[in-house]
């Protein structure tokens, strides 16, 4: 069964793997399988916005599966399913090939109830409408870590080796190795080099999650994942795969208690954890008195698990009651910030904080590289949602991924012709650095990359004499705003590279009310 | 000997040309590959145009024709040639918004050139959008697979600092498969440019070069004339099967844009692009890029001297 359980983390990490790989722009408008998949079917996601947006989407259906699963087969999600877990289990198998266990055995049960206050706080925060499930929900972060902070590094990392193997022009070997960087372009690695804003933050935080494993295995799913917490209470029944230690049979060699993945004590006999146990078999496996049944059974085959502490409950209750409003009210902030030009299909400010739940598949997708995790500009409650920095890449016109990888509906969808009407901000051309304006020399750059079929930039025509002598037809550009959708091209390819000449904000997008600019057109 | 032998293929070519069913317009002479009556005093090239244009409903039919009158492909193609075809891909856009290159004329050059006996033909270009789209979405990805090139992205680690030894362009970044291609062949799409003009056959050749790309249009004549004067294609090919008339380089609406079913070929890439000027209405004397390229020796402006060929096909 622990081989079984094993395959099973494998073979859904490697098929996480590649929807991962498969959440990028690959030839075709429509996406095949992104890795939203995996989000489709969190429970935790789905409660959260449900309670944030008041919004019943027919997808949250799917998460009902893995309720019902788990009602039955306990946090089986965490043992067998969950790709963060399964990464934690690897490191954490590592951890205890190479290092030697230190006295505690690995575990810190006084840290159990910490994951449950973490769900409360989330849970509470939803219930004051602030979508707050995204940050620490194992799938949101890990796709996220991965698409924002380690698969740029990694891609850096495998184009620099290749390149420096091509470089060294030795015969057979470099051509070879070239060739091999192109074929790995856009298929296993991205297309272009991928690189986002807090990059090194976001990849950082994973990191230190990933190396609390050397202080205990699994020591995340174990203490901190809210996702494990509310299964762990779904769950703990059950009944189709209860863990007993016979009493009589039992040696009290604590061989199953050093395997345990969870921390669900299978020893001392009649201390089994229902809530803490991962499903993932070790002490079956390990018990040399065979001691250790795991079975379908309506039996409490075990008093383990942890007073939450009514106490602690109602403290980390009050205490969300008291951090929520203080972040998610958007007291800071009256005027929305300019450089929040969010994707197209993005909803009015407020229903979109409510869904989005920073899984950056959006930032992942965008075949641009435009979009980008916010730090302030949507303030706290908005951290690392994601917005368009025209400067590295611009919204495509005929593209709607974005729309697409949305798990929540935060980005509704939307088909491409309804995208190519919304205006997502409005360009404004600098006349002070603008080089017709500015130096009398003709560029036009901005009007040639205007997508919209009536350019939503056109010439005013002034005669001029050049810097030879020549006498010239200077073209400066004004922006037409009924036409201007905000796309940040023309930023984009403005030769004023440190501060372009002509530059997008926010104002006059089409979602928000409050952002309107023109009385008419 | 060659020269019997091609003016009796031309000949030849002609005829059956002269056997197909006419169509309206006779304003076009219904003519073999005998170059028209030259001025007076020039010698008339026996059996092969400078410039020819041919007009006709199928445009890889149109193309290998205007090949044939200039010569046929074996004329710029050696064998065992590395032929890098260069087409606009330069925009997310469909072959009927007729802001890139037709695919069909695309395809009949590449398999003309493997004809020919090139050892390898390469489509390629350094798109304004995603290459990823443009190549799908312009036709001329699947078009060029089909007819046997290769088409590879230019990627960034393949462009190398060049000096193009121009008279604004020095120091630029080019493609190392346009540098390392003992032939290009160049074939645009004729559009209307906000630069008060046009883009035709120098322009397209933007397509090879990398880096501040954004940076020419300040001195944009001067620009695509050094691009022309350093790569060298050694065949133009205009790609008017549809023409944008406004709103280029990239288009988008289909009231810009004007079905001419023409392709013209020419080793003159002046010529080309003169007589791509009088497609819109317009006098090659008004662009600069023209007089411009005469007093670099790149061709000249004057594409119906000597040499000049119009056929329509039925």
């Amino acid at each position: 069964m622990k081989n079984l359980r094993r395959t099973s983390q494998v073979l859904i990490f490697l098929f996480f793997v590649y929807l991962f790989i498969q959440t990028e722009y690959k030839g075709r408008n429509e996406l095949g399988l992104p890795v939203r998949l995996f989000l489709d079917f969190d429970p935790l996601i789905a409660l959260s916005s449900l309670m944030a947006s008041h919004a019943v989407r027919t997808v949250f259906l799917l998460s009902l599966i893995t309720v019902g699963l788990t009602v039955f087969l306990g946090r089986f999600f965490c043992g067998w399913v969950c790709p963060l877990g399964t990464i934690h289990s690897a490191i954490s198998y590592f951890r205890m090939r190479t290092l030697k266990p230190n006295r505690s055995e690995g575990r810190l049960p006084a840290l159990r109830p910490v994951k449950y206050y973490i769900l409360v706080f989330i849970l509470v925060a939803a219930l004051f409408r602030w979508n707050a499930a995204g940050f620490l929900d194992p799938i949101s972060l890990t796709i996220r870590s991965l698409a924002i902070g380690y698969n740029p590094a990694i891609n850096k990392m495998i184009r620099a080796a290749l390149d420096a193997g091509a470089s060294l022009d030795i015969p057979a070997l470099s051509p070879a190795l070239d060739a091999l960087h192109t074929k790995m372009t856009g298929t296993v690695l991205a297309f272009e080099q991928p690189m986002f804003q807090q990059a090194l933050l976001i990849g950082l935080i994973f990191t230190v999650i990933l190396g609390l494993n050397l202080i205990a295995p699994r020591f995340w799913c174990r203490y901190l994942c809210p996702l494990g917490a509310l299964l762990g209470l779904i769950g703990w029944k059950q009944v189709a795969a209860r863990v007993e230690n016979n009493r009589d049979k039992c040696i009290s060699c604590r061989k199953c208690v050093v395997a345990c993945q969870g921390d669900a004590t299978p020893f001392p006999p009649g201390e089994w954890a229902s809530r803490e146990c991962l499903v993932c078999y070790n002490c079956r496996e390990v018990c040399p008195a065979s001691a250790i049944s795991i079975r379908p059974t309506a039996r409490r085959t075990g008093e383990g698990n942890v007073d939450l502490g009514r106490r602690w409950l109602l403290a980390s209750g009050v205490g969300a009651l008291l951090v929520v409003p203080a972040v998610a009210s958007g007291i800071q902030r009256k005027r929305t910030d300019p450089l929040l030009i969010r994707p197209p299909g993005a909803l009015a400010e407020r229903e979109f904080l409510r869904r989005c739940v920073k899984c950056g598949e959006c930032m992942k997708v965008c075949l641009t590289n435009g979009l980008h995790p916010t730090l302030a500009q949507a303030g706290f409650e908005g951290l690392w949602t994601p917005l368009l920095v025209p400067k590295l890449g611009y919204c495509e016109y005929n593209c709607n991924l974005c729309s697409q990888v949305c798990p929540t509906g935060a980005i509704r969808s939307v088909t491409v012709e309804e995208k190519q009407k919304i205006h997502i901000g409005l360009a404004f051309v600098d006349k002070n650095r603008c080089l017709p304006y500015a130096f009398g020399r003709n560029c036009i750059v901005c009007e040639e990359h205007c997508p919209t079929p009536e350019k939503a930039i056109v010439f005013v025509e002034e005669e001029a004499v050049d810097a030879q002598g020549a006498k010239i037809i200077l073209k400066k550009p004004v922006v037409k705003p009924e036409l201007c959708i905000g796309c940040g091209i023309c930023e984009n390819k403005c030769p004023v590279l440190d501060r372009p000449a002509i530059y997008v904000t926010a104002v006059n997008e089409s979602r928000a009310e409050e952002n309107r600019l023109f009385l008419e057109f | 000997m060659l020269d019997r032998r091609r003016f009796i293929i031309t000949l030849a070519a002609g005829a059956a040309g002269l056997l197909l069913p006419k169509g309206k317009l006779a304003s076009f002479p219904q003519q073999s590959g005998e170059a028209k009556d030259p001025p007076a005093g020039a010698p008339p090239k026996a059996g092969k145009a400078s410039l020819a244009v041919v007009r006709g409903a199928d445009p890889g039919l149109a193309t290998r024709k205007a090949i044939e009158l200039i010569g046929g492909m074996g004329a710029f193609v050696s064998r065992g040639d590395v032929v890098l075809v260069k087409p606009n891909i330069g925009w997310d856009r469909t072959m009927e918004q007729a802001a890139t290159t037709n695919p069909f004329v695309v395809s009949a050059l590449v398999a003309m050139a493997l004809e020919a006996g090139a050892k390898k033909v390469i489509v390629a270009d350094n798109p304004c959008n995603d290459a990823r789209r443009t190549y799908v979405r312009s036709g001329i990805g699947e078009a060029a697979k089909e007819a046997g090139a290769e088409i590879p992205f230019m990627e960034s680690r393949h462009f190398v600092k060049t000096n193009l030894g121009g008279e604004v362009l020095k120091d630029w970044l080019a493609y190392r498969g346009a540098l390392d291609a003992d032939k290009i062949i160049n074939v645009p799409i004729a559009k209307h440019h906000g630069l008060g003009g046009l883009t035709l056959s120098m322009k397209n050749l933007m397509g090879v070069v990398g880096g501040a790309r954004n940076l020419m249009h300040q001195r944009l004549s001067e620009s695509v004339v050094d691009l022309t004067a350093f790569f060298k294609p050694a065949l133009s090919v205009l790609d008017a099967v549809r023409i944008l008339k406004a709103n280029g380089p990239q288009g988008g609406s289909m009231k810009d844009v004007e079905k001419l079913d023409t392709v013209a070929a020419s080793a003159d890439p002046i010529a080309i692009d003169a007589f791509g000027i009088t497609l819109f209405g317009k006098k090659p004397e008004d662009y600069p890029m023209i007089a411009l390229g005469e007093k670099r020796g790149l061709g000249t402006g004057d594409f119906r001297g000597a040499g000049f060929v119009e056929v329509k096909l039925g």
